[in-house]
C-alpha cells in the first residue's frame, strides 16, 4: 500500500502579490463576454487567453527559453484559482496551458517546443485532447483510431470525440494506434500533434443537455501527420498519456466550477435574514473547499519538486467533483428559490446553470469509477 | 514540521506500540488506570515536550504535540495522552507549576452564575487526575483554576470505547482562586482542544484504512481475495480518500497554528475528521464483516474511539455551524478573499 501524500504547504508574500496582481486585473477587465460564468474553464474566450498571455499568465511554470514564465506551480494556482474563483472563461487557452505544454517539455523534441510553446504563451495557439472515441470512454485503451506509417509521416483515420473546443483550437494531441492490438493492452499507441486545419478534418459540433456546442466529434480521413509532430515515443503513447493525467486532475477546476453558486447563496441568504438556518450547511461546504484547496496546492507543490502524483491526483478530482456537484443540491434546499434558465442572473440562474452542468463534472477527465480504480490500484487491491 | 514529525514518529512509537499490546485496554475500560504505562509515558519525559525549552520542556509546541497526539490515536493509546498534554501546556501559560501528577483541561463556555454549582459533563479521565485546570472567563479575560479532584464531585461515565468521561460538579467559589490566560482567548483553548482529538482521530482513520486494506487482501470468498471485487475496491478508494482529506486536514491546521487563519483551518480539521468517521468506520466494519463486530477483534478499539471522538470537543455540525456563521458575518461580500487569506499570505 502506497501512502497517499498530501503535505501541506503555505504560500508566501510572492504569492500573495500575485494574487493582487490577478485581482487588478480582473477588475479592470470588466464584464465577460460570456452569458453564464459556472464551468467558466469550459468556456472560451480567444480575446481574454490573449489578454492574459500579454500579462505573462500562459505557460506560467514553463522555461523562459521558451517564452514561458519560469515560475512555480504554486505561483500559476494561484492565478488559476483567481480566474476560476471570478467565473472567468479560460477555455480557450486551458488544455494547452495546463496539459498539452506540460507534456511537450516532459516528452516533445527540442524543435515541437521551439515551435509550439512560445505561441502557446502568447494565446495563438489552442490545444484539444484527442483521447476518446464513440466507443471508447472509460476504456481508453480500446482506441481504434489509427496511424498508419508511411513516408515522411503518418496517415491518421477515425475520429474522436467530446473534444472540447475543436472548431476553436488549432492543434490537437491526438491517441493513436501505431501497432496491432496484443496482449498488452496498453502497448502500441502514440501520440501525434494534429493541426486541425489539415486536409481530412471534419469537425461536427455536439450540443449539449445545457445547449451548449463545446463540444464536437472529429473525423480524420486520411490525414496526413508529418514525422516531425510524433510527441515522445512510437508506441509509448499509453505512459504519456498517464504522465498527463497528474496535471489534468488534480487542479481547482476540479472543485470549483460551481464556486460562484456558493459565493452568489451566501450573500441571497444574508440578504433574506435567512442565515441561520443555513450555516451548518454553509459551513460544512466551506470547509470541504478550505480542505480542497489545501490538498490541490500540496498536489501542485509536489509537481514543482518533479514529482508525478497520479494517485493524489485522482483523489483530489473525485472529492473535488463530489463537492461542486453536490454544491448546488445542497443550495437549492436552502435557498428556496425555483432554479429559472432564462434568468438575466442572480441565484436562480446559478442554480439552473450547475444542475444542468454537474453531470459532466465527475466524467470529464476520467469518470468517477475509473478514479476510484485508480485508487484501489495504489492501496494494492488490484 | 515534517522533519520534526519524523523525529517524534521515530520515538513515540515504539512506545505506543507496546501499549496497544498490553492489557492496558482490559483495565482502562474495567474502570482502572493503567499505571504502568503511565509510567513508561513519563519516563521518557513527553509531558513537558511541548513546553518552551526555559519551562523545562523540547519546544514541540502544540503543533509538535499534535503529531504526538495522531501518533496516540493511530496506536489507540489508553492514555489520557491528549488531555494531560494540553493541560501541561496551559499551565505553564499561565504561570502554574507542574509536576508529573495528571492534570486534565475543562473549558466552562456556559454563561457563570455566581449562586450555583457548576455540572460538566464527561471529562475525559477526571477521577484518575490529580487535578482538573479549569479555563473560563470573566471580566473579559481568560482565568486558569487549578482544582485539586479531592475537592470535586465525580460521578463516573464511559464513552463508547470505554475511556473514562466523568461529570464533574465544582463550586462556583473553587474558581476564585485563578491566573490569567495573557492573550489567549476562551475560544482558541476549545479550538486547541478540537485540535487535539482531531489530530487522534486522523491517526485512528489511517489505522482503519490499513487494517481494511490488509483484511480486504487476506480474505477470500467465492475463490478470490474480497480486494478483488470492485464493489469493495470503490468503497475502498473513497475511505482512502476521506482518510487522506483528514490527515491533509489536520496537517494543515497544525501549520497555520499561530496565523491568522488558526481557528477556522481548525474547524475544518474538525469537520473533516468528523465527517469522515462515520464512513470510514461504516465501511470498514462492511469489509470486515462478522468478525469485525467482534470484541476479539481490534477493528472495534479503533472504531469505538471514532464513533465516541466525533461528538467530542464539538462535533462536524456544531463546528460546521459556527464556520458558516463567520462566513454569514463577514464585512465584505467576498467570501473568496476571506477564503484566500487561509494560506498564510
Amino acid at each position: 500500500m502506497k501512502k497517499l501524500n498530501f503535505s501541506p504547504v503555505l504560500t508566501g508574500e510572492k504569492e500573495a502579490v500575485l494574487r493582487n496582481q490577478v485581482r487588478s486585473f480582473l477588475k479592470n477587465y470588466g464584464d465577460f463576454n460570456v452569458s453564464n460564468i459556472i464551468d467558466s474553464w469550459s468556456i472560451c474566450d480567444p480575446e481574454l487567453s490573449r489578454a492574459l498571455a500579454a500579462k505573462g499568465w500562459l505557460g506560467m511554470t514553463w522555461p523562459t527559453e521558451y517564452g514561458g514564465g519560469g515560475r512555480s506551480y504554486l505561483e500559476r494556482y494561484v492565478v488559476i484559482e483567481e480566474l476560476l474563483a471570478a467565473g472567468a472563461p479560460v477555455g480557450a487557452h486551458w488544455v494547452a496551458d495546463r496539459q498539452s505544454g506540460p507534456l511537450l517539455l516532459r516528452f516533445g523534441t527540442e524543435e515541437q517546443r521551439q515551435h509550439f510553446l512560445p505561441k502557446i504563451v502568447k494565446g495563438e495557439c489552442f490545444f484539444a485532447i484527442g483521447m476518446s472515441e464513440p466507443n471508447s470512454g472509460s476504456d481508453l485503451a480500446s482506441i481504434k483510431t489509427r496511424a498508419e506509417k508511411v513516408d515522411g509521416g503518418w496517415l491518421i483515420n477515425g475520429s474522436k470525440i467530446w473534444t472540447s473546443w475543436a472548431h476553436v483550437c488549432h492543434q490537437m494531441i491526438t491517441l493513436c494506434r501505431t501497432a496491432p492490438t496484443s496482449d498488452n493492452r496498453h502497448a502500441g499507441m502514440s501520440q501525434l500533434i494534429v493541426n486541425l486545419d489539415n486536409k481530412g478534418i471534419t469537425v461536427r459540433p455536439i450540443v449539449t443537455l445545457a445547449g451548449e456546442a463545446h463540444f464536437n466529434e472529429i473525423f480524420f480521413d486520411d490525414v496526413f501527420v508529418p514525422d516531425n509532430r510524433l510527441v515522445g515515443q512510437v508506441n509509448e503513447g499509453w505512459s504519456q498519456v498517464v504522465a498527463e493525467l497528474a496535471f489534468e486532475r488534480s487542479g481547482p477546476e476540479r472543485f470549483l466550477s460551481s464556486y460562484q453558486l456558493l459565493e452568489a447563496a451566501i450573500k441571497e441568504l444574508r440578504e433574506a435574514n435567512l442565515t441561520q438556518q443555513a450555516e451548518p450547511i454553509i459551513g460544512q461546504f466551506v470547509a470541504r473547499l478550505m480542505v480542497l484547496r489545501q490538498m490541490s496546492l500540496s498536489v501542485a507543490n509536489q509537481l514543482q519538486e518533479g514529482k508525478l502524483p497520479v494517485n493524489e491526483a485522482s483523489v483530489v478530482k473525485d472529492l473535488g467533483t463530489s463537492f461542486e456537484q453536490e454544491l448546488p443540491e445542497a443550495m437549492r434546499l436552502i435557498l428556496a428559490t425555483e432554479p429559472r434558465s432564462s434568468a438575466e442572473g442572480g441565484v436562480a440562474r446559478l442554480l439552473s446553470d450547475s444542475i444542468l452542468k454537474a453531470p459532466s463534472f465527475s466524467l470529464r477527465g476520467g469518470t468517477r469509477e475509473i478514479l476510484r480504480g485508480i485508487i484501489a490500484r495504489g492501496l494494492g487491491l488490484r | 514540521m515534517n522533519e520534526l514529525a519524523q523525529l517524534i514518529e521515530e520515538s513515540a512509537t515504539r512506545l505506543f506500540e507496546d501499549f496497544s499490546n498490553g492489557n492496558g485496554h482490559e483495565l482502562m475500560e474495567a474502570g482502572q488506570f493503567p499505571d504502568t504505562l503511565w509510567a513508561d509515558f513519563l519516563a521518557d519525559g513527553w509531558l513537558t515536550t511541548l513546553l518552551s525549552e526555559d519551562d523545562g520542556g523540547a519546544g514541540l509546541g502544540l503543533a509538535g504535540g499534535c503529531v504526538l497526539m495522531r501518533l496516540a490515536g493511530y496506536h489507540k493509546v489508553p492514555l489520557p495522552v491528549v488531555e494531560s498534554l494540553i493541560a501541561v501546556y496551559l499551565a505553564a501559560k499561565s504561570g502554574a507549576e507542574c509536576t508529573d501528577e495528571l492534570i486534565i483541561p475543562v473549558v466552562i463556555t456556559d454563561p457563570i452564575n455566581d449562586q450555583s454549582d457548576i455540572n460538566l459533563y464527561g471529562v475525559p479521565w477526571a477521577r484518575h487526575a490529580a487535578s482538573l485546570l479549569v479555563v473560563f472567563t470573566r471580566n473579559n479575560a481568560t482565568r486558569v483554576s487549578i482544582i485539586s479532584s479531592q475537592d470535586i464531585t465525580i460521578k463516573s461515565a464511559q464513552n463508547m470505547a470505554g475511556e473514562p468521561r466523568d461529570d464533574v460538579t465544582i463550586n462556583v467559589s473553587q474558581l476564585d482562586n485563578f491566573s490569567e490566560l495573557q492573550g489567549i482567548t476562551i475560544e482558541q483553548i476549545e479550538s486547541w482542544l478540537a485540535l487535539s482529538r482531531a489530530a487522534q482521530m486522523a491517526g485512528a482513520l489511517q489505522k482503519v484504512l490499513e487494517m481494511t486494506v490488509d483484511y480486504a487482501n487476506e480474505r477470500s470468498q467465492f475463490g478470490r481475495q474480497i480486494g478483488k471485487f470492485q464493489a469493495v475496491q470503490q468503497q475502498m478508494a473513497v475511505l482512502a480518500e476521506m482518510t487522506s482529506a483528514s490527515i491533509c486536514a489536520v496537517d494543515a491546521a497544525i501549520d497555520h497554528l499561530n496565523t491568522e487563519q488558526e481557528w477556522e483551518l481548525i474547524a475544518c480539521a474538525k469537520i473533516t475528521t468528523g465527517e469522515s468517521a462515520g464512513y470510514a468506520c461504516k465501511t470498514a466494519h462492511a469489509v470486515h464483516a462478522a468478525i469485525g463486530f467482534t470484541q476479539e477483534h481490534p477493528l472495534q478499539l479503533s472504531t469505538r474511539r471514532l464513533w465516541s471522538w466525533r461528538d467530542e470537543y464539538g462535533n462536524e455540525a456544531k463546528w460546521s455551524a459556527q464556520l458558516g456563521q463567520r462566513c454569514f458575518e463577514l464585512k465584505t461580500d467576498n467570501l473568496w478573499n476571506w477564503l484566500t487569506t487561509q494560506t498564510g499570505e
